[in-house]
Parts: structure tokens; C-alpha cells; sequence
């Protein structure tokens, strides 16, 4: 489902929520029917956020920063399982190179593997495909795919409506806070190309 | 509400007669401690203002442990006002103390053990309430005052019994303890006195706190209305 | 166990990004014998009233060095809001605080090496091998108690403006019992304990730092969430 709306509408802060960072003011929200507020822990390891700050350490390089993750979420953490995973988005050529000499594509795409890791029931993506050149966008779009195959949920807020149309099955229009328009993503397509 | 404010000023108005009457027995009535003559007669705000320091605090820290239990804001408001007025009746003791350290040793202060304790007691929540003035989310403002009233009280008895070994290797002069018995009434009736005239006054702040916090909230910007349900693709 | 497994990563990333950037432990460190230094000019060379005051300006160069290392060792969690990453993973926020709060507690014992010598040689204090290990078991109980409420109270005052003027009016009164247990318990190592008082103060020392390692540990997870 992809969230679409002006700068302000409320895509980040519904995201928020339901991660449990940000606690709602008035009525409920669940999750997988937990509250994320309350069972926090549980509710956080059924889902993954990418959002614009890419969690990342500067002084790290990627294959360090793999491994704390890899060993904080209990999983495989040897070079051989991690190398791999550093191959397949571009990222496995420089292994001395912290992160702090990364391009902004290069960071999103070491965040991108953090969901790899973590392998979530529900992923709640903010602007996936921002900073990211043409192939970046296309692997981001590929991986939504295997995701969304391997059974996960996706909720998206992003402003790439063309590209995302193609991706989602269901959208929501957010306007202040409020829902004012749901349909599937070609729906959304025409209804924003009306408007421009 | 207005009732419930009627009756606690009933409090706070008893309580100030009574302090009157206390302070009369006091001034007046009560014999001339033997050795320190009228000086002495400061024991009977001081002592009651000790007393009802720590029953202020104490009820901050009660109001913290539930606050961070239960999140409604109102125990935020009472445990704000509950370390307000401990700080403002700690800040009185400790004058009171200086001055009579001063009459009896001819010393401003002469690190005594409860007096120490008093004033770092101050300096530790009076922390508290200047880490609230840098907050300015509500929610996070309450859990953090709460957290801080917390940790700020655990540390009192520490300090206590620290600052008494550090003392006891020198010499021990305190306030005395032995009190006669004509001396015992215009101190009850001080510490009631005070007692109620706090909780006047935490009732007063904690409203205060509560109308402050609603304005906020008025200008908070718009919140989302989710009527969305996501099930697995 | 989940949670001392999270801790124990956390604590080697720290130890890690440490490493990478230890020009800032080595500042930390010249603060802390600069202060040393400066404690003995206020005194004047006088060799008696130094040695009296030794284990005193030691503690003091202590708390100084540590509000700077405590406040720093949340700072590195703000910049990408890498913390935020964290606790969303999930890590449990417990394993957070104890993998913080050891991360500094082992900072600070690092700077005993040097800080304890500079101490005795200008202050012109004598002493054999086993009173030096003796100092520096102090030394680690003394920062263990800093760094409990010291992590609690830096991961709170880092998300906020006037941070480096919280933190020690928040921690300083705090630490009250820290600071007398082990400048009275140094004091004795350095001077001679007639009374065999050492015992009770370590205990003190012990009995704080068991204290407020449970209760930080219980209250941190208030500590960072909630908000934006």
C-alpha cells in the first residue's frame, strides 16, 4: 500500500506510529493485533522501517556495521554469510571504507540491507527511493517485489507516485492528517495526473 | 472541580490558623529552652518545615511511580508541584538552620549532617525542575521528570548516611533531639499547620500545571486518522 | 541470555567507534592531568596540603573527565539518529543501558593508568604495588557509580539544547555518595587506615553502584522513547 500526500500530510508521522516511536494522541492503532506502544519489543520484530535517516555510524565500514546487526539480531554473522549480501547491492568492493566516505545512494543501500537481516512481516517504507540513481531505484523496486512475494506486507509513503503505481495494490491520499481518497495505485496515477 | 478546590482552600485557610496559633504557643507560651535561650524558638518552624519537606517529596516521588505507571498527566502536574513546594519549604530550612547555627556556634554553617543532607536534597531537585524548563514536549517532559523525581529520591538516604560516617569522624554537634512536653504542642500544631498549607499549595500548582498544559495542547498540530487495515499481500 | 547478549555487541561497537576516534579519549585524558595540574596551583607547592588533598583532586579530576566522556558517548547516537536504529532493530532497551553504561564505566577505568600516577608524583605520594591495585579497584567502583546514572541522565539531557550544563547539575548532587566514599576510601589507601575503615566506605561504594545499576537499568527505557 503506498501512503501519498503533500510534505506535511501525515505519511511520516502514520509510519512513526506504528513503529511505536510516536504515540498517538487520540485513538488506537494495531499491529499484527499488538499495540506498538505497549508490546513494543514484539511489535518491532514483526516489522522493518526504512525511513530518512539511514541509522548508520560514520566510523563503521559496511561489513562492521553488517555485523553488529547481523549479531544483534541473532543471525548469521560470519563473513561468508555477509559478504553475499554486501555483493548484491554494489557495496562489497571497498571493505576498508567507512561509512562516513559513502554517497548518500551507497548509505541507502547498506539501510536496505538492514531489512535483509532482519526479515520483517511488515515493512514501513519512507521515501525508499529517494537518493538513489536509476539502477539503485530499479534494485529498490525489485526487492519490494521479493518482499511482497515472500509474503511480507509493504506500506510505503513516497512522492514517486508513477514508479510506485506499478508496485501497489491498494493507496490512500492523505491530506492534514486525514484520509481523503482510496483506490489502488493506478486510480492514484490518474487521480494526481488530473490534478497537475 | 470548583468544589473539590473550595474544600482544599478550607485546608489551606485552617492551615494558616493554625500556624498562627502554633507560632503563639511557640513565641510566647512555651518555656525558654536552658541553654540557648530565645533563639531556640526557631525549632518550631524549623523543625516542622523538615518534616514537611520530606513528606513533600516523598509524595513527589509516590506521584512519579504512579505517573510512569499509569501516563495520565495530572500525577505529572501533582509530582511538579509536590517538588515546588518541598523546594520552596528546603530553601526555608535551610535559612532557618543558618540562623540558628549562627546564634548557637556563631557560624553561618557548620556542616551539620542534616543540614547537609537538606541542601544537597535542594540542589538535586531543584535539577529536576531545571531539566523540565529545557523540555518542551508534554509527554516526554512528564516520563522525564518522573524518571529524574525517581532517581533524585532514591539518593537521599545514600547521601544522608554518607555525609554522617564523613561527620562522624569529627566532632558531632546537632540540633538537639530532647524536646519537654510543653514544647511538643506548638510543634504538632506547626507541622500540621504546614502540612495543610502545602497541600494547599500542591493542589494550586498542580492545576496550575494542568491549565498550562492544556492551552499546549490547543496549538498541537493535526494528528493522523488512520481507518486503514493492512493484511499480509 | 537475549539482553546480555545485545549488551555485550553494543559494547564492543562502542569499544570499536572508540578506537576509530580515540583522539577523543586522549583529550579527555590531557583534560583530566590538566585539571590535576591546575588543582596543585590552587594550593600553592605545598607538598603537606597536597598530599592531604591527593585522593580528593583525584576523584574531582574523575567527575570532570567523565561528565565530558558521558556526554559524548550518546552524542555519537544523535548524529544519524543511529539510536533511533537501534532501538528499532529491536534492541531490547535494557541491553542498551548496560551495553552504554559499561561502554563508560570501562572508559573511565582507562584513564586511571595515567591520571593515578600524574596524582602521586605531584603530589609527592608514596606507594607500594598492592595499594596502587587497591586505588584502582576504587577507582573502578567509583566510576561504575558515575556511569549508571551518568548514562540515564546523558541519554536524556543529549536530545536536549543546554545539554552540557544539565548533565552535571543533574548527575554532581547525585553522585554526592560517590564522590565522599571514594575520595574517603582513596584518602585512607594513600595515608593509612588506623581505624580499618576502608571496608565500610567500599561497601558504600558497592552498595550505591548496585543500587543504581538496577534502578537506571529499570527507569532507561523511559528514557528514550516517546516523542519524535
Amino acid at each position: 500500500m503506498v501512503l501519498a500526500g503533500s510534505n506535511g500530510s501525515g505519511k511520516t508521522t502514520l509510519l512513526r506510529i506504528a513503529a511505536g516511536l510516536y504515540k498517538p494522541s487520540r485513538g488506537k492503532i494495531e499491529v499484527y493485533g499488538l499495540d506498538p506502544q505497549r508490546e513494543r519489543l514484539e511489535c518491532r520484530r514483526a516489522l522493518s522501517m526504512i525511513s530518512h535517516q539511514a541509522y548508520l555510524y560514520d566510523r563503521l565500514t559496511a561489513i562492521e556495521t553488517l555485523r553488529i546487526w547481523a549479531r544483534l539480531l541473532d543471525r548469521p554473522s560470519a563473513d561468508s554469510d555477509l559478504m553475499p549480501l554486501l555483493a548484491s547491492v554494489g557495496l562489497e568492493r571497498r571493505p576498508r571504507l567507512q561509512v562516513a566516505g559513502f554517497s548518500a545512494g551507497m548509505r541507502k543501500r547498506l539501510t536496505l540491507l538492514r531489512t535483509r537481516l532482519e526479515q520483517p512481516r511488515l515493512l514501513l517504507l519512507d521515501e525508499p527511493f529517494s537518493a538513489l540513481d536509476v539502477e539503485g531505484k530499479r534494485q529498490v523496486e525489485d526487492w519490494i517485489r521479493d518482499a511482497r512475494e515472500a509474503g511480507a506486507a509493504v506500506i510505503m509513503a513516497s512522492h514517486a507516485i508513477l514508479r510506485v503505481s506499478r508496485l501497489c495494490d491498494r493507496a490512500v491520499l492523505l491530506e492534514r492528517g486525514q484520509i481523503v481518497w482510496r483506490g489502488d495505485g493506478e486510480g492514484l496515477a490518474r487521480r494526481l495526473g488530473e490534478q497537475a | 472541580m470548583t468544589r473539590r478546590i473550595f474544600g482544599v482552600r478550607t485546608l489551606g485557610l485552617l492551615g494558616l490558623g493554625l500556624l498562627l496559633v502554633g507560632s503563639y504557643f511557640g513565641l510566647f507560651v512555651a518555656p525558654a529552652e536552658r541553654y540557648m535561650g530565645q533563639v531556640q524558638r526557631i525549632m518550631y518552624v524549623h523543625v516542622p518545615c523538615a518534616w514537611i519537606a520530606m513528606v513533600c517529596y516523598t509524595a513527589a516521588f509516590v506521584f512519579a511511580v504512579i505517573g510512569l505507571w499509569n501516563g495520565k498527566p495530572r500525577w505529572d502536574a501533582r509530582t511538579t508541584g509536590a517538588i515546588e513546594v518541598g523546594a520552596v519549604l528546603n530553601a526555608l530550612l535551610l535559612v532557618q538552620g543558618s540562623i540558628w547555627a549562627r546564634a548557637t556556634w556563631g557560624v553561618w554553617w557548620d556542616w551539620d549532617v542534616r543540614l547537609t543532607t537538606s541542601l544537597v536534597m535542594l540542589l538535586l531537585f531543584a535539577g529536576v525542575l531545571a531539566l523540565r524548563s529545557f523540555v518542551d514536549d508534554s509527554d516526554r517532559r512528564a516520563t522525564w521528570t518522573a524518571v529524574a523525581t525517581i532517581v533524585a529520591f532514591v539518593d537521599v538516604p545514600l547521601v544522608y548516611f554518607c555525609v554522617r560516617w564523613w561527620r562522624s569522624l569529627h566532632q558531632t554537634q546537632s540540633t538537639p533531639e530532647t524536646v519537654s512536653p510543653a514544647m511538643v504542642l506548638p510543634l504538632r500544631l506547626n507541622a500540621i499547620a504546614i502540612l495543610l498549607i502545602a497541600i494547599w499549595l500542591i493542589a494550586q500548582r498542580a492545576k496550575l500545571e494542568r491549565e498550562r498544559l492544556r492551552k499546549e495542547q490547543v496549538d498541537e498540530p493535526a494528528r493522523v486518522t488512520a481507518g486503514l487495515e493492512v493484511t499480509d499481500a | 541470555m537475549n539482553v546480555i547478549r545485545q549488551a555485550l555487541v553494543l559494547v564492543g561497537k562502542d569499544m570499536l567507534l572508540e578506537w576509530r576516534g580515540r583522539s577523543r579519549f586522549i583529550s579527555v585524558l590531557l583534560f583530566g592531568v590538566v585539571t590535576l595540574l591546575l588543582f596543585s596551583f590552587a594550593v600553592g607547592p605545598d607538598s603537606v596540603a597536597l598530599r592531604a588533598a591527593a585522593a580528593g583532586f583525584l576523584v574531582l579530576a574523575l567527575l570532570l573527565s567523565s561528565t565530558l566522556s558521558l556526554s559524548e558517548s550518546f552524542r555519537l547516537e544523535q548524529e544519524e539518529r543511529a539510536l533511533e536504529g537501534l532501538v528499532l532493530l529491536p534492541v531490547d532497551p535494557v541491553a542498551l543501558f548496560y551495553g552504554k553504561a559499561i561502554g563508560n564505566t570501562l572508559f573511565l577505568l582507562l584513564l586511571a593508568p595515567i591520571f593515578t600516577p600524574v596524582a602521586l608524583v605531584l603530589y609527592s605520594v608514596e606507594l607500594g604495588a598492592m595499594k596502587i591495585l587497591t586505588l584502582v579497584g576504587l577507582w573502578a567502583l567509583a566510576a561504575a557509580g558515575l556511569s549508571a546514572p551518568g548514562t540515564l541522565y546523558a541519554a536524556m539531557t543529549s536530545r536536549l539544547r543546554s545539554q552540557d550544563v544539565l548533565l552535571p547539575l543533574l548527575l554532581f548532587p547525585l553522585v554526592v555518595p560517590v564522590l565522599m566514599g571514594s575520595v574517603k576510601a582513596m584518602a585512607l589507601v594513600l595515608g593509612g587506615d588506623p581505624l580499618e575503615q576502608l571496608r565500610s566506605w567500599t561497601v558504600l561504594l558497592g552498595g550505591f553502584a548496585v543500587i543504581y545499576w538496577s534502578l537506571c537499568g529499570l527507569l532507561f527505557p523511559y528514557a528514550i522513547e516517546e516523542g519524535g
